[in-house]
């Protein structure tokens, strides 16, 4: 089974559903692609499946239906490990080992694969600097971070792999506004910089807007719409141009993709 | 003759019965430890074990200790040797809170840490052995020090069934009406008992996650 | 930044380690203790008062005729406490009776006469249990059935056969167990044909003599070397179709003991055929009825015998 290089999307959903084991469906008849190198936005409110769509991406969930191909290849027949730790998880409430230290918290998946402690410690060190934080955090514990440089760890403990394939799930959202928004902006440039290809749930338009290449609009279950944030601005959409008028104001600035 | 007069002079029965008692508590807390920290393991991740497991242990823990080892006595091998009897009662009745502790330790760990641990691509044993172990190894420890206490003090019992130990004294003493052999068995036995608890308690605070 | 992840699990290496070093520890002890008994003897005896005496002349006999340091551990409570004391070495010794070893610890049927039991207690202990029995203390404890001295007299009966024609004028009393075990009461009515007028009345064996001499009962079941049949002037009728399974009191020694000591299977030798029956009804009711202490009694008799000096 050759895996698909250069051409084909990375991530790939055919006519995917899931349904909960009592019967109830979360997902029907998806059907999406992602780009290499593109930072695709799930968008929607709570229930509408964008976080159900990511965990079926590293088979936290498995599909019910259908198939999902990550590089080319039916995740249901890949080695779930080797899948999971080619791709870099980040969730919301971050998940960090608190008995670890921020080292030991980055180092652990290249621990687990056999790197020499040297080349651990030079990653680290490298990825501290990456996500903005000192080199001397390396020794802390979770518990003396405060949230925002949690986050930073967790962005930090799931590229040291070096994944192809980020998938976030609502990185920021339990950050204040200040936080947040400062996080965004330093995303925006790593990911200038790195061009991951990068799956990231949220359900605040204007995140969607300033970080995703594409944004994938969900309801209920169902892909509404794929659309660019210029497209997705002017859209005729009727859950689309609820959701702009949901947000109002200063949504023109935003679409500028903030600068720093 | 004062109780200290006595101990001193008989040191070697002392010492003695005081090293059966450590033998027999220290045999049955490893095999709870050994049996029930995988069962507790186990109904913490698959919880349609839960009841079965957890039941079991708590009818186990309502039989009173006397009745158990009676109950054991005419069985061939173990009822031949008391003290592999009174070890074997010792652990059943240690399973209880190694498996409780066990359990509730590992459902405590934070939903969000498991998930991302196994996100990240850890297989079971690895997100077993190094995120949830050690982080409910204070509360597992915990389950530990309730078992051994109730140990020393059940072993005092396993002495009317000849398994030896401290409490040999105790019943020797009974029987004599004699209040210094009485003592001479209670207190090595209470003492031992709060030597345990505040040994591994001080253990556990060492071992709580931050 | 290595050091922070050992430092993290440190206290859990600390108490793996710690526990082994201790367990270790323990089992070094545990063996040591063992062996540094190399010049001391152990020597058991159970909770009632016969038990007693025998332990006690046994220790006072190996105190004055070896030069071993006698340790006692009495009043351990019954047959299956000494018997796992003796298994695992932490009494050497203890007088038990060929009747109860045969039937509560080898779990065999009784059967034979007094010398047949002694033979295949022994052989069993020896070949399975690493034990083996001193020779008879020379009485037998069994069960006793009791009469008025004055009955026995005038009506000229001296056996159970010859009582049991009286049977059907008499009330009988029995303790609880005489009652319950098969062995008691109901294989003695059937091996005699005895038919007492009212069902026997069951009370407290200490009750048992007294209600006898007051002529509340006139046959009663108690043991044979009870202390109060001379002194209240009770009569023993004869067991002379051997129902009653015989309880010769012996030591009951660990061969390794014996191995290690060999002087110990000479002195208790020396004791073998000692004391009658009558001889063990005297020294028990010494201490039940005059309440004397056990040490000056068991010394007494000792030098009564010529066995110490």
């Amino acid at each position: 089974m050759q895996a698909n290089t250069v051409d084909g999307p990375v991530i790939e959903f055919c006519d995917v559903a899931y349904a909960l084991p009592n019967g109830q469906p979360l997902l029907s008849r998806l059907n999406l692609q992602v780009h290499r190198g593109e930072t695709l936005v799930l968008l929607g409110r709570s229930g509408s499946g964008k976080t159900t769509t990511l965990k079926l991406i590293n088979r936290l969930l498995n599909p019910s239906a259908g198939e999902v191909r990550v590089n080319g290849a039916p995740t249901a027949v890949s080695d779930v490990i080797r899948l999971r730790r080619s791709i870099g998880y980040v969730i919301q409430d971050v998940g960090l080992f608190p008995h670890f230290t921020v080292e030991k918290n980055i180092g652990l998946v290249p621990r687990i694969e056999g790197w020499t402690a040297e080349r651990i410690h030079r990653r680290v060190e490298e990825l501290l600097q990456l996500v903005g934080l000192e080199v001397q955090m390396a020794s802390r514990y979770p518990h003396q971070l405060s949230g925002g440089q949690r986050q930073r760890v967790g962005v930090a403990r799931a590229l040291a792999a070096d994944p192809a394939i980020l998938l976030m799930d609502e990185p920021f959202g339990a950050l204040d506004a200040l936080t947040r928004d400062q996080l965004q902006r330093e995303f925006s440039s790593l990911q200038r910089r790195l061009n991951k290809t990068v799956v990231f749930v949220t359900h605040d338009l204007r995140e969607a807007l300033r970080l995703g290449s594409r944004i994938a609009l969900m309801e209920s279950g169902r892909l509404v719409t794929v659309l660019s944030p210029e497209d997705f601005l002017r859209s005729n959409d009727p859950l689309a141009a609820a959701y702009v008028r949901a947000f109002g104001n200063g949504l023109d600035s935003v679409a500028n993709r903030g600068e720093p | 003759m004062t109780l200290l007069h006595f101990l001193l002079q008989n040191h070697d029965q002392v010492l003695e019965l005081t090293l059966e008692h450590l033998w027999l508590v220290g045999v049955s807390t490893l095999l709870a430890v050994l049996v029930g920290i995988p069962l507790g393991i186990l109904s913490a991740h698959w919880p349609v074990w839960n009841k079965p497991v957890l039941g079991t242990a708590n009818i186990i823990q309502t039989i009173p200790s006397l009745a158990l080892f009676g109950f054991l006595l005419p069985v061939p091998w173990l009822g031949d040797r008391a003290d592999r009897l009174a070890i074997l009662a010792l652990t059943l009745y240690a399973l209880l809170p190694v498996i409780r502790n066990t359990y509730t330790g590992i459902r405590g760990v934070d939903p969000a840490v498991v998930e991302a641990g196994r996100g990240m691509g850890l297989t079971d044993g690895q997100l077993l052995l190094q995120v949830e172990l050690p982080l409910a190894l204070s509360v597992i420890l915990s389950g530990v020090r309730v078992a051994v206490v109730v140990s020393v003090g059940l072993a005092t019992i396993a002495a009317a069934i000849g398994a030896g130990g401290l409490g040999e004294f105790i019943f020797r003493g009974l029987a004599m009406v004699n209040n210094q052999l009485i003592l001479a068995g209670a207190i090595p036995a209470a003492v031992l008992a709060l030597s345990a608890d505040f040994g591994l308690g001080w253990l556990e605070k060492r071992l709580q996650p931050r | 930044m290595k050091l922070d992840w050992h430092r993290s699990h440190c206290g859990i290496f600390k108490s793996g380690r710690g526990n082994s070093i201790c367990l270790i520890l323990v089992a070094l002890l545990l063996s040591s203790c063992a062996s540094s008994r190399s010049d001391r003897i152990v020597v058991g005896s159970k909770n009632f008062t016969e038990s007693l005496i025998l332990g006690e002349l046994l220790a006072q006999h190996l105190e004055a005729n070896t030069h071993l340091k006698v340790e006692r551990r009495f009043y351990l409570a019954g047959s299956y406490i000494c018997q796992q004391a003796v298994l695992t070495g932490r009494i050497d010794m203890y007088p038990e009776y060929t009747g109860t070893a045969l039937t509560a610890i080898l779990k065999q049927k009784v059967g034979g006469d007094k010398a047949q039991v002694y033979q295949r207690v022994k052989s069993e202990y020896e070949a399975r249990l690493g034990l083996t029995l001193g020779p008879p203390f020379g009485f037998n404890d069994t069960f006793a059935m009791e009469i008025r001295g004055d009955d026995a007299r005038r009506l000229g009966v001296k056996t159970l056969s010859q009582a049991a024609t009286f049977a059907a004028q008499w009330r009988a009393g029995f303790g609880y167990e005489f009652m319950e075990r098969p062995d008691g009461y109901a294989g003695l009515a059937a091996a005699y044909g005895l038919h007492f007028a009212v069902p026997p009345r069951v009370m407290d064996l200490g009750l048992l003599a007294p209600a006898l001499k007051d002529h509340q009962i006139d046959i009663a079941a108690g043991n044979a070397t009870d202390g109060l049949i001379p002194a209240l002037d009770l009569f023993v009728l004869e067991d002379d179709r051997h129902y009653f399974p015989p309880y010769e009191a012996v030591a009951v020694i660990r061969q390794q003991t014996l191995h290690q000591h060999p002087e110990v299977a000479q002195a208790i030798a020396e004791l073998g055929g000692k004391i009658s029956d009558r001889e063990m009804q005297q020294l028990n009711y010494a201490l039940d009825g005059q309440h004397r202490d056990v040490k000056d009694v068991a010394h007494e008799f000792l030098r009564s015998k010529g066995l110490v000096h």
